[in-house]
C-alpha cells in the first residue's frame, strides 16, 4: 500500500468525476463586479487585463445563457478560479492564453474580437472550436456547478433542494397538479 | 456490534461486501446461528451523514476508485473513469438504489429457450425458474417491505405530480402503467417510518423509509452476536490451499495494514466490477486465470441494462422532484415480443433528477453547453421524464479486465471496463425513446429530450450462473463450479439481466443461498 497514494478525500474524488464531464468543483461564494468575469480588483483580473476579463464574462454568459440571471451569478462562480490564479501560474497562463486564442479565432472567422461579434450564433461557432480546450472545459465546469448547484439560485429554477428537514413533500404539494 | 472474531478462526463464513447480496446473506446466516465476518471496503455512515444534496452525497458515498471505461460507446467518452454509479460504504448500493422491487418475468429466466441463439450475444438460460424463485421473492418482499405485494399488504405510494403526468400520457396512448412496487414504507413497518416524500431516494434515505442493508440487515445480523462487520477493509486476494479450497481472505484495513482472515466459506458480493476483479486478482499457480475461472467467464458478459433517459418539457409546472424518485412504471413493452424489432423487454421508469444532476446528464460530456441546454434547464420545474431500463444482451466481449500496468491506491491493478451496445440494445433504446416521446406528446410536451446512458447502477453478469461448468462461473446456488466453498452472492451471478431492477432478485437469491450454505455446512459438504 502506497501511503502517498491513499484514498483521496471526497472533494478530490468528486473532482475526478467532474473532470470527466468537464465540471470543476467550485463553491459559489464571493463579491464582485464591473462587467468582467473576475472581480476587477482581483489579481487575476489585473493580470489578464480589463478586456480579457470582459471577454470571459461574455464567454460565461454564452456557455450557459440565462438572460434573466444577473452578471453577479456568473462572476461569483469564477471567484475561486480568480483566487487560484493568484498562486497558480499555469492557471493564469491558461486563462490569458485561452482568451487570446478565443480572440484569434474570432478574428479569423468574423474579422473582429469575441466581444465585438454581435450575433450569439456567430460566437457559438467560435466557442464550438474552443470546446475541446482545457480552458473552455474548466470554465464550463465551474459554471455548471456554480449556477445549477447553487442553492441561492434553486428557487429561480423552481427546484426545492433539501426537503427532509421540512417534512418532505407529503404535506407540501406532491400531488397538487391541476392541469392534466 | 461488539462481536469480534479471531483472524485465525477458520469456522467462519467470510462475506465480501455488505450491500443487497452480502448484507442479506450475513443476516440470513446470522439468524440461523452461522457466524460470519463481513469485509466492507467502504466506511460506515450514520443517518446524520445522509443529506438531501446530489453532489455532496455523490462525493461522499460513491465508489470512486480509479477505473477505466473503454469501447466505442459514448459513455467511454463522457465518463472515462466512471463506468458504474455504486456505493462504497456499509450498505453498498442499497444506499443509492431507488427502491424499485419487481420480480423477474418467467421468460426472463430462459432467454435462450425463448429466442434461440442471438448472433453476437452469449445468451444462456438461468439454471433456475421463476417458480423456484417465487417463495424467495415473497420472503424478500416481506424482508424489504415492498409496497403493492401480498407479502406485506402495504399499499402503494399515492401518485405524485410526476406520476400523474406519466399515467395520463400512458392512458392517452393506451400503454400499461402502474404504481411502482417500492421497498419504501408507506406505513410504519419493521421499526422504520413511512415515506414523507423527500425526493432524494438515491442519495440515501435520510429517514430510513427505504430499505437499505445499512440500517436493516446489518444491525439485525450484528444484534445476534453472530456477525462482525469490518468497514474500510479492502480485499486484496482470496487464498486457497493445495486442494483448491479457499481458506481465507487477505485484506487491507484503513491504515493499509494487511490481515489474513481465515474462512470455512467465502462469499463474494462486491458488485459486478469488484467481484470478478477479486477472483482475477486471486490468480495463483494452481488457478493461473483467476479463481473459479475454468470456464473463462469470470469478468465476461458484463451487463448494465439498456438505458437512456427521456425528459419532456411542458408549458406548466410539474415539480417532478416532489415525489419518490420512481413513483410509477410504464411496462407496456416489458414482454419479449420480437415484432417490435428487438428481443426482450424494457420498462419506462418515471424517475426524477434534481437540477444539479439534470445539468450534468441532460447533455453530458464536453458538448453540454449553450442556449438549447440552458433553455431546457430553465424549464426544470416543468419537466417530467423516464429512465429507460431494458434487458441488456450478454456480450462476452463486454467485460472487466485488469489494467496491465496501472495500480490503484491498494496496489491492485485498476479495473478496465469494456462496454458497448449489442445491436439489440440499440434497437430497444430507439424504440423506448420513440414510445416515450409519443407518451409525452400526448400530454402536450413542448420538447422531448433524449439522454444518453449515464454510469450504471445496475451491474450484472460477470460471474454468471450456469447449468454447466463450461458456460459460467457459479451453479444454481451461486456456488462456484470449480471451488465448493466459494460463493458469489451479488448481481454478478445473473445469467441474463432481465428487464427489472436487480435488487429484489439479488436479495431473493441471497436468502435462497443462505439456506443452501446452512444445509451444506450441516452436511459437512463445505
Amino acid at each position: 500500500m502506497n501511503k502517498n497514494n491513499k484514498m483521496v478525500g471526497p472533494m478530490m474524488n468528486r473532482r475526478r468525476f467532474l473532470s470527466t464531464t468537464g465540471v470543476m468543483a467550485v463553491g459559489a461564494s464571493a463579491v464582485v463586479l464591473g462587467g468582467g468575469l473576475f472581480s476587477p480588483d482581483s489579481f487575476a483580473a489585473q493580470q489578464i487585463g480589463k478586456d480579457a476579463n470582459a471577454t470571459l464574462m461574455k464567454l460565461a454568459r454564452d456557455i450557459y445563457p440565462h438572460d434573466t440571471l444577473e452578471d453577479k451569478y456568473y462572476s461569483q462562480v469564477m471567484s475561486p478560479m480568480a483566487k487560484s490564479a493568484e498562486t497558480d501560474a499555469d492557471l493564469l497562463k491558461q486563462l490569458s492564453e485561452g482568451v487570446a486564442q478565443l480572440d484569434t479565432l474570432s478574428v479569423e472567422k468574423f474579422g473582429k474580437k469575441y466581444t465585438q461579434i454581435a450575433k450569439e450564433s456567430d460566437r457559438v461557432v467560435v466557442l464550438k472550436a474552443m470546446e475541446p480546450t482545457a480552458f473552455f472545459q474548466s470554465i464550463k465546469g465551474a459554471l455548471m456547478m456554480g449556477i445549477y448547484n447553487n442553492p441561492e439560485l434553486w428557487p429561480r429554477f423552481g427546484y426545492g433542494g433539501s426537503a427532509w428537514e421540512k417534512g418532505g413533500y407529503i404535506n407540501r404539494g406532491y400531488n397538487d397538479i391541476d392541469w392534466l | 456490534m461488539s462481536t469480534k472474531f479471531d483472524l485465525n478462526d477458520d469456522s467462519l463464513v467470510v462475506i465480501i461486501g455488505s450491500g443487497a447480496g452480502g448484507g442479506t446473506l450475513a443476516n440470513e446466516l446470522a439468524q440461523k446461528g452461522i457466524k460470519s465476518v463481513v469485509l466492507e471496503a467502504g466506511k460506515r455512515f450514520k443517518m446524520d451523514d445522509i443529506e438531501n444534496d446530489e453532489w455532496k452525497m455523490f462525493g461522499k458515498i460513491s465508489w470512486l476508485d480509479k477505473r477505466y471505461v473503454v469501447g466505442p460507446a459514448r459513455i467511454a467518452e463522457d465518463f472515462p473513469n466512471l463506468p458504474a454509479w455504486i456505493v462504497k460504504g456499509v450498505g453498498g448500493a442499497t444506499m443509492h438504489w431507488a427502491g424499485v422491487a419487481m420480480r423477474f418475468q418467467e421468460h426472463e429466466f430462459k432467454m435462450k429457450s425463448t429466442n434461440g441463439v442471438v448472433p453476437g450475444a452469449n445468451v444462456l438460460d438461468w439454471p433456475i425458474s421463476l417458480k423456484e424463485m417465487e417463495p424467495y421473492y415473497a420472503k424478500a418482499e416481506d424482508k424489504m417491505g415492498v409496497t403493492g405485494t401480498k407479502a406485506t399488504g402495504m399499499p402503494h405510494h399515492s401518485p405524485s405530480n410526476h406520476a400523474k403526468v406519466v399515467a395520463e400520457g400512458a392512458k392517452r396512448i393506451g400503454a400499461k402503467c402502474e404504481a411502482a412496487n417500492l421497498a419504501i414504507n408507506t406505513e410504519v413497518r419493521d421499526g422504520r417510518p413511512a415515506c414523507q416524500v423527500n425526493g432524494f431516494c438515491m442519495q440515501g434515505c435520510r429517514i430510513g423509509a427505504k430499505w437499505s442493508t445499512m440500517y436493516t440487515e446489518i444491525p439485525k445480523a450484528e444484534a445476534t452476536g453472530n456477525t462482525e462487520v469490518r468497514p474500510q477493509s479492502m480485499v486484496l486476494r482470496i487464498e486457497h490451499d493445495k486442494t483448491g479450497k479457499v481458506t481465507g481472505v487477505l485484506y487491507a484495513d484503513k491504515d493499509g495494514n494487511q490481515h489474513l482472515q481465515k474462512a470455512r466459506v467465502v462469499a463474494v458480493a462486491g458488485n459486478s466490477i469488484e467481484s470478478p476483479r477479486m477472483l482475477l486478482n486471486s490468480a495463483s499457480s494452481m488457478f493461473p486465470d483467476g479463481l473459479a475461472n475454468s470456464s473463462g467467464q469470470v469478468g465476461q458478459n458484463y451487463m448494465t441494462h439498456t438505458t437512456g433517459g427521456v425528459y419532456a418539457e411542458f408549458e406548466k409546472p410539474v415539480h417532478m422532484y416532489k415525489s419518490t424518485v420512481v413513483p410509477n412504471i410504464v411496462h407496456e413493452w416489458r414482454d419479449n415480443d420480437p415484432s417490435r424489432g428487438h428481443l426482450a423487454g424494457y420498462e419506462l421508469e418515471t424517475l426524477h433528477l434534481g437540477l444539479p444532476f439534470m445539468s450534468a446528464f441532460l447533455n453530458p460530456g464536453k458538448g453540454g453547453w449553450g442556449r438549447e441546454l440552458a433553455d431546457s434547464l430553465a424549464n426544470y420545474d416543468k419537466m417530467a421524464g423516464f429512465w429507460v431500463c431494458g434487458e441488456d444482451m450478454p456480450v462476452e466481449s463486454n467485460n472487466i479486465t485488469l489494467h496491465p500496468t496501472e495500480k490503484d491506491q491498494y496496489g491492485l491493478p485498476v479495473p478496465v471496463v469494456y462496454k458497448t451496445d449489442h445491436q439489440n440494445d440499440y434497437l430497444m433504446r430507439e424504440h423506448a425513446y420513440a414510445r416515450a416521446k409519443e407518451l409525452f406528446d400526448a400530454v402536450g410536451a413542448i420538447k422531448v429530450n433524449n439522454l444518453p446512458p449515464y454510469p450504471a447502477s445496475h451491474n450484472m453478469g460477470t460471474n454468471r450462473m450456469s447449468e454447466h461448468a463450461r458456460d459460467g462461473v457459479v451453479n444454481r446456488w451461486g456456488q462456484s463450479h470449480d471451488i465448493k466453498n466459494l460463493f458469489v452472492s451479488d448481481g454478478s451471478q445473473f445469467t441474463t439481466s432481465g428487464t427489472e431492477n436487480p435488487t429484489l432478485t439479488i436479495v431473493a437469491l441471497a436468502i435462497r443461498q443462505a439456506d443452501y450454505i446452512a444445509d451444506q455446512m450441516m452436511k459437512r459438504e463445505i
